[in-house]
């Protein structure tokens, strides 16, 4: 065998081995929690009661794992955009894996970010990722307090009631 | 003069609907508390028969006011929810009506309308003659099983529709 010859079969054995690791890696399904209905219901109403008690009438989103809407609460009580935009929150917050507000900052002065150009980002506070542990299982954006500060205190409080079962 | 006189006769009566439209519409609609009440009951109703649903509580214009996904749920539900109260709430009545209309003429008009869907399963809700929105459920194994589980969610607030 030349030396390149060897050098091709070694890499190739090489590939092998860790195409062989790999595969067996992906082989396994993942595992992984997720937001039932019922706690998302209870995340929600806690955040809206939370704001009432506040002075504040707001609307809701509860976004699963794949940001897909687990819980939509519309409340007539507050302005109309206030529902797309609870959404739109939840939506930056969870694939962001961080509150929204954190997003808001860093493109803060910075019209041509490129998340402003991706369907549902938005540029505020009021939503928070739902984790358990380091996993970001879904996220809350709430909408219609005067400052998205107030829209987060509310969000947080609807995952701190909840706080328990998220393990 | 004949003239004169049906323009005189058309003054009046504008006038008079004039004075009708200056009032305003005095309506009741769905608080946000209700609503989900509505829609907790008709998933846990449905989910204590043994059935995963998804729930849609629309209001008068036919607008979102609680969407829920069930908990392993087909990812079709949550739409079909929305759509079966929205053609609870466009007709007034349970979309079964709907269905059976298209049995009779499978091409009503209506069926062309956007989100319309003839499928039993939700139910309108009302302060007497007043439609003032709508529950779709979907999920269960039958139309009539995602009816009943609308229908316990609307009978659980109905102290309150009034």
């Amino acid at each position: 065998m030349s030396h390149i010859a060897k050098r091709i079969a070694g890499i190739s054995l090489g590939a092998a081995v860790l195409c062989g690791l790999s595969m067996q890696a992906d082989a396994q399904l993942l595992s992984h929690k997720d937001l039932s209905v019922e706690i998302a219901t209870q995340i929600a109403m806690t955040a809206v009661e939370t704001c009432k008690t506040n002075g504040y009438n707001v609307s809701a989103h509860v976004l699963g794992r794949e940001g897909q809407v687990v819980v939509a609460m519309r409340n007539p009580a507050a302005g109309f955009a206030t529902f797309e935009n609870s959404m739109k929150k939840a939506y930056t917050a969870r694939t962001t894996r961080a509150p929204s507000g954190k997003f808001a900052e860093a493109v803060k002065g910075n019209p041509n970010a490129a998340q402003f150009f991706l369907t549902n980002f938005v540029a505020a506070q009021g939503a928070l990722p739902i984790m358990v542990g380091n996993d970001t299982i879904g996220a809350i954006g709430i909408s219609g307090a005067p400052g998205g500060d107030k829209d987060e205190v509310c969000a947080k409080a609807g995952i701190d009631k909840v706080a328990a079962q998220l393990r | 003069m004949k003239n004169i006189a049906i323009i005189a006769g058309l003054t009046v009566a504008s006038v008079l609907a004039g004075s009708a439209n200056a009032q305003l519409i005095t309506h009741k609609d769905l608080s946000l508390q209700t609503a989900v009440t509505i829609a907790q009951t008709a998933v846990a109703t449905c989910k204590a028969q043994g059935y995963m649903v998804s729930a849609n509580v629309l209001g008068r214009s036919g607008e979102v006011i609680v969407a829920m996904r069930g908990n392993d749920t087909g990812p079709h539900t949550l739409e079909n929810s929305f759509k079966k109260a929205w053609t609870a709430r466009a007709t007034r009545a349970p979309s079964v009506n709907f269905a059976n209309t298209l049995k009779d003429n499978s091409t009503a008009g209506a069926r062309s309308l956007s989100n319309m869907v003839p499928a039993q399963g939700a139910l309108p809700i009302m302060v007497g003659d007043d439609v003032i929105g709508a529950i779709g459920v979907s999920g269960a194994p039958g139309g009539d099983k995602d009816e009943a589980c609308a229908k316990s969610g609307i009978e659980k607030v109905a102290a309150d529709l009034k």
